[in-house]
């Protein structure tokens, strides 16, 4: 499952923004420790897990442009972060498929790396998102927040997407 | 494992060079709101009006719903009746909550003569939860422009930098690109208030050095031509001496908690004159320090103001101009 299929992107794109809305108004405002449950981070790696880097790495593209397009930093630096996350996810996931645990342990381990990658550009371009000393702590947290979500959401997405594609592709 | 094509590396290269693009047009153009950033507000605004229209009550009936419910076992009527009434009571609590929030903004709008838009706050923060930013449900519709500065009853909440049709991106005082011109209480010099240092916390910068800050000392927004003056920013709760540096640094502490933001204000016109320091709640009569010089007039004039409910506006204007605020009138 390499190549980029219309219908299975256009739904993933539909979910990813109603993410995006919902990061916004719904977990924005929670007030929690050590950042923020990323749902359009782990949404966009059970995608890319499930559909393969092509898929991934267009969506997070996407994704991440669209969180840009409404926030105030540097146009781009979200797309950048999520466009490598979702093509490296997608490559890792004929390797871990089937495997419950080794899923969760990517989705995780993606959450933890967007964060420290976002850091680390808008470190770059001159205007720090997280302080030096609060960048472990955040990627722990993204990780943690990750691996509670990750549960939930990664059985519907597959769900979802294998009833999008009524069956018509064997992986 | 034959998911690494060579068309999907062409694709993710061409993705890259786009992002790449996007970040240098971007960083050389400044951060002004571009056209695409201003479409995506005026689309996504409105959706986020609405879904936090609808999230509120749900979050107020699961808070209302997680008191423990003694009459589950013994009459499902009751049971539905009291849930019920427990929602309405949450609901009622929320209104009650609502007007007291919006009276005492109404007060502290009163006391400056300022003329402010109500809005509340539909989102936080941006989809990494680092910006330090808040989204309200008003815009150029209501009569907002961009650098307006934006209160709630506590004091100076941050400015609006970017307005579409009905809703609006505030920057937070404690971001760290916000800088704004304040002055200490009974003075006149001229420094800048930034954040940067996290929520609770934001940097003084008072540019004459000969002047002594001191602990304790509460700090307005200086004013200019884009922003109002007089609107109280927070209390100075440790003086970093920078030895023999030109400016005099120091710690504040906001009086607004950002963490808790709900109705705000939009101050879209204000009076001629500058309110001087009487927006600030008046000092506590026993004061610890030294009797304060302004003690005889403040306790008359504002001293209902923080707690009293809404006791009519009039009375809570300044003493010297008097008169109610003709709402919009100074424009």
């Amino acid at each position: 499952m390499t190549g980029l299929r219309a219908t299975p992107v256009l739904a993933s794109a539909a979910a990813l923004v109603v993410a995006v809305i919902a990061q916004l108004v719904v977990i924005g405002p929670l007030p929690l420790p050590f950042g923020r449950p990323d749902l359009v981070l782990v949404l966009l790696a059970c995608i890319a897990l499930i559909e393969g880097p092509a898929t991934g790495a267009v969506l997070g593209f996407g994704a991440g442009l669209l969180g840009d397009l409404l926030s105030l930093h540097v146009l781009g630096q979200l797309a950048l972060v999520f466009c490598l996350v979702g093509y490296l996810v997608g490559m890792l996931g004929a390797e871990v498929e089937g495997s419950v645990a080794a899923s969760l342990v990517v989705i995780a381990g993606s959450a933890a790396v967007a964060t420290v990658g976002y850091a680390a550009i808008s470190a770059i371009l001159g205007d720090p998102a997280l302080s030096p000393r609060s960048v472990v702590p955040h990627a722990a947290g993204s990780a943690g927040y990750a691996l509670l979500v990750a549960p939930f959401l990664f059985p519907l997405v597959a769900a979802a997407l294998r009833r999008v594609e009524g069956g018509r592709a064997v992986r | 494992m034959g998911r690494d094509t060579r068309r999907t590396r062409l694709l993710l290269a061409i993705l890259l060079a786009a992002t790449f693009t996007l970040v240098t047009i971007d960083y050389r153009t400044g951060r002004a709101g571009s056209g695409a950033r201003g479409a995506a507000q005026s689309v996504f605004g409105p959706v986020e009006t609405a879904a936090s229209a609808v999230v509120r009550p749900v979050g107020r009936t699961a808070s209302s719903l997680t008191h423990p419910n003694r009459y589950h076992d013994r009459a499902d009527r009751l049971a539905q009746q009291n849930a019920q009434l427990r929602r309405q009571l949450a609901s009622n609590a929320a209104v009650t909550q609502e007007a007291a929030q919006l009276s005492a903004l109404r007060l502290i709008a009163d006391r400056g003569q300022y003329t402010i838009a109500p809005a509340r706050v539909t989102s936080v923060g941006d989809v990494t939860g680092t910006d330090w930013t808040v989204t309200i449900n008003a815009g150029r519709a209501d009569g907002i422009k961009a650098d307006e500065l934006v209160l709630n009853e506590a004091g100076l909440v941050g400015t609006v930098v970017t307005v579409s049709a009905t809703s609006s991106t505030v920057r937070l005082i404690c971001d760290p690109d916000s800088h704004i011109g304040a002055r200490l209480e009974k003075t006149h010099l001229l420094g800048a208030i930034a954040g940067g240092n996290g929520p609770n916390s934001l940097s003084f910068t008072l540019y004459d050095a000969s002047f002594q800050v001191r602990k304790g000392d509460r700090l307005v927004t200086f004013g200019s031509l884009d922003y109002a003056a007089g609107v109280p920013i927070g209390v100075v709760t440790k003086v970093l001496d920078s030895g023999s540096g030109l400016s005099r640094t120091a710690e504040v502490t906001p009086y607004v908690n950002v963490g808790t933001l709900d109705t705000v204000g939009i101050i879209v016109a204000r009076p001629a004159r500058d309110p001087g320091d009487r927006v600030l709640p008046p000092l506590p009569v026993p004061a610890p320090k030294k009797p304060a010089t302004r003690a005889p007039v403040a306790p008359t004039a504002t001293g209902p103001a923080t707690t009293g409910p809404a006791t009519g506006g009039p009375t809570a204007t300044g003493p010297a101009t008097g008169g109610p605020l003709a709402p919009g009138g100074t424009r």
